[in-house]
């Protein structure tokens, strides 16, 4: 009983000397959290400690060097110049606390490039990291060295990719690929290296790694595509396990390769005739429809678009609707490539005009696009529901939807006969609006409609209106026009269709609405614009010509003529002297001032003005469909803000034929190095016989330990067998068609173009034998590796 | 595909925080930044989300892509050929990670945290403009959330971070799960699985009173909090009703087109698990699809026309004067049982508009007595920076009926208001689409998980007079 008395004895008085203890430390840590907490946004703010941040970085507190680092990136992103503590910082470079050696990672990241004989300093310790237990602490090391902008360091990146290109986490894999673009970036003679760490990546088998390597081959090098054969039908098979970004570069590149190795999709009367790789291209990335990251949708979209038969294309819709509904943003963005697919097939999207519908809230772009699809995507069938909503939108308050709408009115009555009447007395209502925007958009496209039919036939199809009568209930409502550019064009379509068989009350020869116009625009010419002005010289002169005999008009004319000869404005003032003189010869010349009526030079005949005047005028109908030559492809920036940003996007046209297939034959009796964990894909049966050309095989001139000198001499064994087997498929290539041999040869050329100098160079050997070479390099390079060694005694 | 950076700025258009722009020279994120506050100051509310950057000296075209969020922009430059999607998506991907570590994205949080913020920026864009890890689980394991624990123990010189730096515990280290989206080694001393089924009604009503579009997109918000590996199974007793699905990338595309069901092993946390439209003609569009085989046959109009019910109705009579209008709008719930909450109705009364006076009232009363009674808890305001007029009702009860009248005023001779009204409305424990969870099955764990299954509304409605 005592001695257990004494324990607890001695166990309560050291609990409570622990419980003093921590009372006191937390109360002295607590003082510190008060202080710690309070900094979150005062390191934003102050900075009277600034002359501290030198002493802080020396000390031995890891405490003191985080808040001397936070203070720094503070600086950094005020936007502060610190790049002067530079030489304290790369000390720090490894400290064992992690979260200070990612703040000295992201201060190193930003100024290296100013200090490149400091940052070797740390070039060592990265080195180091690089063989890190801790995959986090490799990739990161690989990340700073290859993204430090130090050009000397740039062979020993190519090391430690070339190493961590054969780590065994797909995470350091993944970092690897994504730091090749940057080597590359900072020296391009590393390329035939890169090339090889590349090729070397594209053997990957883990999807998480394999999307990183799809964005470097497209950095750099894009046209090797003759390196994806052996790899197509793998990365279709594996693309639904790849993380979402990698999904959007695979399919980029896979859309790439089919575009340019793949036969295109024919359509035949009697079907479509679809190479068996494009259908499992098409049949592997369909279920990418339902990623929920939109860049993903529409990457699939791209490939069902450019790459899919017409009958496959349907697809592509829901999709697409899908995404109009996920964001503000999105929405805009879609909708401009929902109208470049529209444009090629609009009876895809025409059943679901409804949701193109314009809302009050839209964005003003996308209010824009969504007009220009309505359009794109009307038919007989859905031209009256899309027709009132666009005369609904004109009431928009944006004037530019309003003009937009109202042109799409004109457009829809161009379209679909059946419609013409509806739209133009919807258009003849919009003349009288109060919104200037609203005149002037209805005349303009009033006098499009005019003249389109005039210049075909005498009457609006299906509607008993003559475009005269327009043109007479335009006259009549001149002075309710107070827009300058709709009053001159109501002007210019008096005075151009004026001519009249009939007799009237008026002048002979004219329409009886035609002088009116003239004599109320004769009043207010002062007040006008120089648009309308020049517009108003213009109808006089025409009517007078049109009926020289009236006494009337010939006085008006003169008076108009007379006014603009003194106008402030220039143009006025020689549009009227061009057409005095124009008109010299059909002015009676009791109207003729003396200094006119000597003048030397040609005078025309009233039939000759006539011609002058009136003619070659009706053919000027705009065609305002808003088509572009020059489209780029969907999913690019340079066609949502519709600048040429790059050409280089641009799709291949198909090739004619395609490479030929068993170029992608994979001998697939080879397990693959890593494990897949997620891949659910089915193994492809492959023929030995069809065995592609293009084998890995080690040169003999590579150091060789005692297993690979034995798959050295297993693989030369397969080489030997792949004499024969040269044979066999000899005799049988020769029965194809050799056009398809020659056309191949010279792709294959094309491919290597680029890159000819950084091949190995044997140039006389053959084609076959050249990627061979090439590949051959690159593998006794690789041959220290762990993983490529598993692959050649796999290969046995 | 690769963006070239991100600027994250507050509201009066000053950079935060911004990822370090490799390969641009150092006045790319201003120019951009430049471009931006131009564009709003030109057009205050309605600025293009894809603003063009022309060239200027060495820098090429490229364009701004931005995003608002809270009293945040997040920008994100992009030039070449890039797809400006790529870039919203990552800008979306980013937010969503903010608002998993801090809760809520505003400019004093990030302020407060930004040391966390630029750690999240190294891990989650490559220096290359690459996104790297966008996954929160994995995230979670590379940057630590800052929470009072974390500081407390930090301050307190407990080193965490070094646990990461150590790497002999493989078993837990970050990149030592198996499955890219998931934790691995989970505890919860309770499990509990959460699903909420968010439906949004979109509609469009036209002056008729006709319903020319409503569709319903639903999600299902997920809140996972089950320990170890454990393999779920959600089906439903009426999948029929589920059209144009997307997915998290843990659910197993296969089992869903084959048997409907959907199958994953979650991540951890909240996360969408899936996102459907309503289709309430259970022949979907992609059924009626199926049977064409010559891709000219466009489906009848008619069967594309699957309308869901609004749940209420609006009578709006305005007349438009010379100098101003008069409107009386009356609005009445159409269903019997629920609720309607929250009920915003936006009018936009167009440049020059003031002077506005407005009774809002609770149905029938008002017409009986030609006065109104006071609408218990509704009430009106107008926006005169934005010259909107809001109606709020924040609880309509079954069959009420609500009415708002009044007149407003203008400067300039004839007015112009949007012609259309924007009703925003919430109803609780209801879903348009009617979707029953029939069950979840666990496989893979011994547990018995707590399971939630919730339905909530929202809609927004335009009508227009």
């Amino acid at each position: 009983m005592s001695m257990s008395g004494q324990y607890l004895n001695t166990i309560t008085e050291n609990a409570s000397r622990l419980g003093m203890r921590l009372q006191e430390s937390f109360s002295e840590h607590t003082r510190d959290l008060n202080l710690s907490r309070a900094t979150g946004s005062s390191y934003l703010e102050g900075d009277e400690k600034l002359k501290d941040i030198r002493r802080q970085l020396d000390s031995n507190s890891d405490r003191e060097k985080l808040d001397a680092m936070k203070r720094l990136i503070a600086l950094i992103s005020k936007g502060r110049n610190v790049s002067e503590y530079f030489a304290q910082v790369v000390k720090n470079v490894a400290s064992h606390n992690l979260e200070i050696r990612k703040l000295v990672y992201i201060y190193l990241l930003r100024y290296a490039e100013h200090e490149p004989d400091l940052a070797l300093l740390s070039v060592n310790t990265f080195q180091k990291d690089l063989t890190d237990s801790n995959p986090l602490i490799r990739a990161m090391a690989l990340r700073v060295l290859s993204g430090i902008k130090v050009p000397m360091i740039g062979s020993l990146v190519v090391l430690a990719i070339k190493k961590c290109a054969a780590d065994i986490s797909p995470y350091v894999r993944k970092n690897a690929a994504l730091a090749v673009p940057k080597c590359f970036e900072l020296d391009s003679s590393h390329l035939p290296s890169l090339i090889g760490i590349i090729t070397t990546l594209l053997n990957d088998r883990s999807p998480l790694s394999i999307g990183s390597v799809a964005f470097a081959f497209e950095a750099v090098c894009p046209t090797r595509l003759d390196l994806v054969h052996q790899h197509y039908r793998r990365l279709c098979k594996i693309i639904v396990d790849v993380d979402e970004w990698g999904q959007v570069d695979l399919s980029n590149l896979l859309l790439r390769y089919s575009r340019t190795m793949l036969p295109r999709p024919i359509v035949k009367a009697d079907g479509e005739e679809v190479d068996k790789d494009i259908e499992l291209l098409l049949s592997s990335v369909e279920p990418l429809f339902q990623s929920r990251n939109p860049a993903v949708v529409l990457a699939v979209t791209r490939i069902f678009f450019y790459a899919g038969p017409p009958s496959y294309l349907f697809k592509i819709v829901n999709p697409l609707l899908r995404l109009l509904s996920s964001s503000a943003e999105v929405e805009r963005i879609v909708l401009v490539y929902v109208n470049v697919i529209a444009r090629s097939a609009p009876h895809l999207f025409a059943p679901f005009f409804a949701r193109f519908l314009v809302r009050t809230d839209d964005l003003l772009q996308v209010k824009q696009e969504k007009i220009k699809l309505l359009l794109v995507i009307l038919t007989v069938d859905n031209y009256a529901a899309i027709l009132r909503e666009l005369i609904d939108y004109v009431d928009d308050p944006d004037d530019s939807v309003a003009s937009d709408s109202i042109q799409g009115i004109g457009r829809c009555a161009r379209l679909v006969p059946e419609s013409t009447q509806q739209c133009l007395n919807s258009l003849i209502t919009m003349v009288k609006s109060a919104r200037d925007v609203t005149i002037s958009s209805a005349v303009l496209v009033l006098k499009h409609l005019v003249q389109l039919q005039l210049s075909t036939s005498s009457e609006f199809p299906g509607t008993s209106q003559s475009p005269f009568k327009i043109i007479a209930q335009l006259a009549q409502k001149i002075d309710d026009v107070h827009h300058a550019q709709a009053r001159a064009c109501v002007i210019w379509l008096v005075g151009q269709y004026a001519a009249s068989e009939d007799k009237g009350p008026g002048p002979e020869g004219v329409a009886d609405w035609a002088p009116d116009v003239l004599r109320k625009t004769a009043k207010t010419f002062a007040q006008e614009t120089p648009l309308v002005k020049v517009q108003i010289i213009t109808l006089a002169a025409k009517l007078f010509v049109l009926s020289p005999n009236d006494r009337i008009l010939a006085l008006l004319s003169q008076y108009v003529f007379n006014l603009a000869r003194y106008d402030m404005n220039y143009d006025v003032r020689d549009r009227a002297r061009m057409i005095s003189s124009l008109l010299a010869g059909v002015i009676p010349t009791s109207l003729m001032e003396d200094s006119e009526r000597e003048r030397a030079g040609v005078v025309l005949r009233r039939e000759q003005v006539k011609l002058v005047l009136f003619e070659g005028k009706s053919g000027i109908v705009e065609d305002n469909s808003g088509h572009t030559d020059n489209i780029s492809p969907i999913g690019t920036l340079g066609l949502v803000t519709g600048k040429s940003m790059q050409l280089e996007g641009m799709l291949s046209d198909w090739l004619e034929n395609g490479v030929e297939s068993s170029l992608r034959d994979v001998d697939e009796s080879v397990p693959p190095p890593t494990p897949v964990a997620l891949s659910s894909a089915q193994q492809q049966r492959v023929r030995v016989k069809e065995m592609s050309p293009i084998v890995l095989t080690p040169t003999g001139g590579s150091s060789l330990d005692g297993s690979e000198l034995k798959d050295g001499v297993s693989s030369r064994g397969l080489f030997q067998d792949l004499d024969k087997f040269y044979e066999d498929t000899e005799s049988l290539e020769e029965e194809e068609d050799e056009e398809e041999e020659e056309e191949e040869e010279e792709e294959e050329e094309e491919g290597s173009e680029g890159y000819g100098e950084d091949d190995d160079g044997d140039g006389d050997a053959t084609e076959d034998n050249e990627h061979d070479g090439s590949i051959q390099e690159f593998n006794g390079e690789m041959s220290n590796h762990p993983s490529s060694t598993t692959d050649h005694t796999t290969l046995s | 595909m690769a963006i070239d950076g991100l600027i994250i700025v507050d509201n009066t258009g000053r950079p935060i925080i911004q990822s370090g722009f490799r390969s641009t020279p150092p006045s790319y994120p201003l120019l951009h930044i430049d471009a931006l506050n131009n564009a709003l100051a030109k057009t205050p509310g309605d600025v293009d989300p894809v603003i063009y950057v022309s060239p200027y000296n060495t820098v090429s075209a490229a364009a701004c892509c931005h995003v608002k969020c809270g009293d945040i922009r997040i920008l994100c430059p992009v030039s070449g050929d890039v797809d400006p999607l790529f870039a919203f998506s990552f800008i979306q991907a980013f937010i969503d990670i903010l608002n998993e570590y801090f809760g809520s994205v505003s400019a004093a949080t990030l302020k407060d945290n930004f040391d966390v913020v630029y750690q999240l920026l190294e891990e989650t864009l490559d220096s290359g403009g690459y996104p790297l890890t966008t996954s929160s689980n994995a995230l979670r394991d590379i940057v630590l959330p800052p929470s009072l624990l974390t500081k407390l123990l930090s301050v307190a010189g407990a080193n965490i971070t070094s646990s990461i730096n150590s790497g002999s515990g493989l078993g837990s280290g970050p990149f030592s799960s198996p499955i890219p989206w998931r934790k691995a080694g989970l505890r919860y001393a309770s499990n509990e699985i959460y699903f909420d089924m968010v439906e949004e009604l979109k509609a469009i009503v036209n002056r008729n009173g006709t319903t020319l579009l409503s569709t319903v997109r639903g999600t299902i918000e997920t809140n996972c909090r089950l320990s170890g590996t454990p393999d779920c199974q959600l089906s439903f007793a009426n999948p029929q009703v589920l059209a144009d699905c997307a997915f998290h990338p843990c659910v197993r595309l296969k089992r869903w087109s084959d048997s409907k069901i959907l199958s994953f092993i979650p991540p951890d946390g909240r996360f969408v698990l899936a996102e459907y439209r309503y289709a309430p003609n259970q022949a979907s569009a992609s059924a009626r699809f199926s049977n064409t085989t010559v891709p000219a046959t466009t489906p009848p109009l008619n069967l594309v026309r699957d309308h869901v019910a609004l749940p209420f109705t609006l009578k709006p009579a305005v007349e438009l004067e010379g100098n101003g209008g008069n409107f009386n709008i009356t609005l009445t719930s159409r269903l019997s049982t629920r609720n309607i909450e929250n009920l915003v109705a936006e009018l936009h009364l167009g440049e020059g508009a003031g002077g506005i006076k407005c009774v809002t009232a609770r149905g029938g009363a008002a017409d009986r007595y030609g006065r109104g009674v006071e609408g218990v808890g509704a009430s009106w305001a107008f926006d005169s920076n934005k010259k909107i007029l809001r109606w709020e009702i924040p609880l309509v009860s079954p069959s009420s009926s609500w009415s708002l009248r009044g007149s407003f005023t203008t400067l300039i001779p004839a007015p112009r208001p949007s012609h259309a009204m924007q009703i925003r409305f919430e109803i609780q424990s209801h879903t348009f689409s009617a979707l029953k969870v029939e069950q979840l099955k666990m496989t893979g764990e011994v547990y018995k998980p707590y399971k939630g299954v919730r339905g909530r509304s929202v809609g927004k409605v335009e009508w227009r007079w």
